[in-house]
């Protein structure tokens, strides 16, 4: 009772417009009923399912009984599996090449479009259609194109006398698929990034450079990456969620095969559930995404707080 | 409105308030769902009966299955019922979410094995007393041998069978006839014609493997029927080591290895496995009894084999019998025995108007004039009826474990392991019996 009067009375003794007594501004009431169904909306939404599936990673249940109550043994049986950690390391494959790769090649073409060259803009348009045309569509072009003994390029391999790689059959050459098909596809994001945030460096910043004597890698190194840092970071941010959340563009080229070579976790997490209906231990899969990914942004937005400019 | 713009507000006010309006709304929407629960929804709304349907074919099985549930008379008493055609995609999902919630169908069509899972769990009505009803009235008699019987479990009868799908020997005359190779009639044959049909650059086992492509695991898991194995013993527990199992996945290895399997099939879709038949690749090889007319061969070319003889004198195939089920949370049983009745009993104008291209399960529709002429399907009735076996083959009656296994993922990977050569038998089956054993819930 007493600790309670005392933090009371301090509160009371607060002027308005202390440091420790911050107010909001007229109207906020007003604000906050214009924005209140949003977001019971998003609690609903978002909230609520969460709540269900973090309940049905502590059940071995099925899609359609709740199951018993095994407290965190989906966790732990996940993190004892050889199967988890092949996905696991996939995943980190995967995005890492998924986000390096195409931020090389995205910040390579922004840079070379931010010169004059002929038909630019077209170039642009071109340029974007990996990322602008539906995953279905174009993994059914690549398996169109590698798929099967009478593909073409298995038969282009056949006519020049040399043996047709098995490219979605073989482990390895699965991977490298998958991962340059993710390349491919997510370039153009990072280009546009690129692009947004070199459109802001001053170009008298290099005029400045160049009469210094500073080289072109040398402007790159100490110019140019230290500017655009920051929507950098934000990029590889995005793209790191894209890659480990990218389900269709290896379930549709590779469903995860074969034998689980290209088994990302998400993809594990669906098979767990909608093909061994092992629901608990796919959501708690999804779970340690979730945690794993928070971690990762976190980091990143803190480079972000740290960039110089 | 002047109440609204109160200026002295913390922060700290500000989310306890905005949590406490929240926490408000949450509670009719969670009221709401918890009295969903508690609320006896039925297979259908007073006065008809909920069946479910799957899209069994594409476009004209659609009205046909329209008009056979519309022209259902109940009598007197008895509720009427209404299709909904329900889409393969996540099936699984769509039925069991249904179900939980008490807003699923009386009756349906559905997977192979769904009726064994869902009435594992309680959400089947025997059909136990239908088929005792057919007996009397003697229409049990037409339904084909061994159909009936693969809906037993030790609970009953979990449906009543409607059609069937089996897996078959597929060849392609013209590239038998260029490569000089003999139609196979036993696995020894199989290896010599597959050995002259790799010299042509065809393939003597078609299969493929890949993502949501089953062809691969229903034509090795067939090889191990073939040779008197299969998944499971005969009182329904995983057994994959057994000796024939060992035998048969040798042989698939050995095809592998000689070339006669793609290993490329490995990752097959169902499509690229088309692609194959129809580009004249795979020369002999497992398809559905309907491959003619999925990739539209009407040139006589594409035929169907005998089933094989393996090594040891067995001869066998791969099943599935399909079933309408019946569900626990209907209006009335007795309603849906009386259309699922019905419904079996008129069934046969399916393959009289030529809508569907699965397999007819009473002989009554096997020896309709419309179903004879199409000689490919008949001479699978014929020859592979009498020695097909479902996923529980050496068991008498079959257990929900079996639909757990069917689709999983350590079947498919065995599948791709098999058909890439990359194991050897032992290896690819501990695995399998492993992977099955963490699924399978005994």
């Amino acid at each position: 009772m007493t600790s309670t009067t005392t933090a009371t009375s301090t509160r009371e003794r607060r002027a308005p417009g202390t440091p420790g007594g911050r107010r909001f501004k007229p109207g906020t009431w007003t604000m906050f009923f214009l924005a209140l169904p949003s977001i019971v909306l998003l609690l609903l939404i978002h909230g609520w399912p969460l709540i269900q599936a973090f309940r049905q990673s502590l059940h071995d249940g099925t899609l359609i009984n709740p199951g018993q109550f095994v407290g965190l043994q989906n966790y732990i049986d996940n993190l004892n599996s050889p199967t988890f950690w092949k996905a696991a390391g996939f995943t980190v494959v995967f995005t890492v090449v998924g986000v390096f790769g195409s931020w090389i090649i995205g910040l390579g073409l922004a840079l070379l479009l931010r010169t004059r060259i002929p038909a630019g803009g077209i170039f642009k348009v071109l340029l974007l259609l990996p990322w602008v045309v539906p995953i279905v569509v174009s993994s059914t072009a690549i398996n169109w194109l590698v798929a099967t003994s009478s593909s073409p390029i298995p038969m282009l391999f056949e006519n020049l006398g040399l043996a047709p790689p098995l490219f979605l059959a073989d482990p390895t050459w699965a991977r490298i698929l998958v991962c340059v098909f993710k390349v491919w596809v997510s370039f153009p994001f990072m280009m546009l990034m690129s692009s947004a945030a070199l459109a802001s460096v001053d170009e008298t910043v290099y005029e400045a450079a160049r009469m210094d004597g500073a080289s072109s890698p040398q402007q790159l190194r100490w110019i140019t990456l230290p500017i655009i840092a920051r929507s950098t970071y934000i990029s590889w941010i995005l793209m790191t969620i894209f890659c480990v959340n990218d389900f269709p563009t290896i379930f549709l080229l590779t469903g995860g095969g074969p034998i689980d070579a290209t088994n990302s976790l998400v993809v594990l997490a669906y098979r767990t559930v909608f093909q061994n209906q092992q629901v608990g231990l796919g959501v708690a899969v999804a779970f340690m995404m979730t945690v794993v990914l928070v971690v990762i942004a976190t980091l990143l937005y803190r480079q972000i707080r740290k960039a110089a400019i | 409105m002047s109440n609204l713009s109160i200026p002295d507000f913390s922060r700290r006010g500000f989310l306890k308030v905005t949590g406490a309006a929240a926490g408000l709304a949450l509670i009719p929407g969670l009221a709401a769902c918890a009295e969903s629960k508690t609320q006896t929804g039925s297979g259908g709304a007073a006065g008809t009966l909920k069946f479910w349907d799957m899209p069994w074919s594409t476009g004209t099985y659609d009205k046909a299955s329209q008009a056979l549930v519309a022209a259902y008379k109940p009598a007197k008493g008895l509720p009427g019922a209404a299709l909904q055609r329900i889409q393969w995609n996540n099936f699984t999902t769509t039925f069991s979410s249904a179900l939980a919630s008490k807003t699923g169908p009386a009756a349906s069509s559905g997977g192979g094995f769904q009726a064994f899972q869902f009435a594992d769990q309680g959400y089947i009505a025997m059909a136990d007393n239908l088929i005792s009803t057919w007996e009397k009235e003697g229409f049990k008699k037409d339904f084909l041998p061994g159909t009936i019987e693969a809906m037993k479990t030790d609970k009953g009868y979990v449906g009543v069978p409607w059609q069937s799908d089996y897996r078959v020997w597929w060849y392609r005359k013209s590239l038998f006839d260029d490569a000089g190779a003999t139609i196979p009639t036993t696995w020894d044959e199989l290896m010599t014609a597959g050995a002259a049909l790799k010299k042509k650059g065809y393939f003597g086992f078609g299969l493929g493997a890949g993502a949501g492509n089953s062809f691969g695991v229903q034509g090795i898991v067939m090889m191990m029927i073939n040779n008197g194995g299969g998944i499971f013993s005969p009182d329904g527990k995983l057994d994959l080591l057994n000796e024939r199992n060992v035998e048969a996945i040798d042989f698939v290895i050995e095809l592998v290895k000689a070339g006669i399997s793609d290993r490329a099939s490995v990752s097959y879709s169902a499509d690229n496995l088309l692609a194959q038949w129809k580009n004249k690749k795979n020369a002999f090889g497992i398809h559905t009894a309907g491959l003619n007319d999925s990739i539209g061969d009407t040139t006589g070319d594409l035929v169907v084999a005998s089933p094989l003889t393996g090594p040891h004198g067995d001869k066998a195939i791969l099943a599935y019998v399909n079933s309408i089920m019946m569900y626990t949370n209907t209006p009335s049983q007795q309603a849906t025995e009386a259309f699922v009745s019905y419904y079996i009993k008129n069934m046969k104008s399916y393959w009289q108007q030529g809508v569907i291209s699965a397999l007819p399960v009473l002989q009554s529709i096997v020896d309709l004039p419309e179903f004879q002429k199409d000689e490919a399907k008949a001479k699978v009735v014929k020859e592979y009826q009498p020695v097909a076996k479902t996923f529980g083959a050496r068991s008498d009656k079959l257990f929900g474990a079996i639909g757990q296994v069917d689709g999983s993922q350590p079947l498919n990977q065995f599948a791709q392991a098999v058909l890439g050569g990359r194991t050897d038998a032992k290896s690819a089956l501990t695995t399998l019996q492993q992977g099955l054993s963490s699924i399978v819930k005994s």
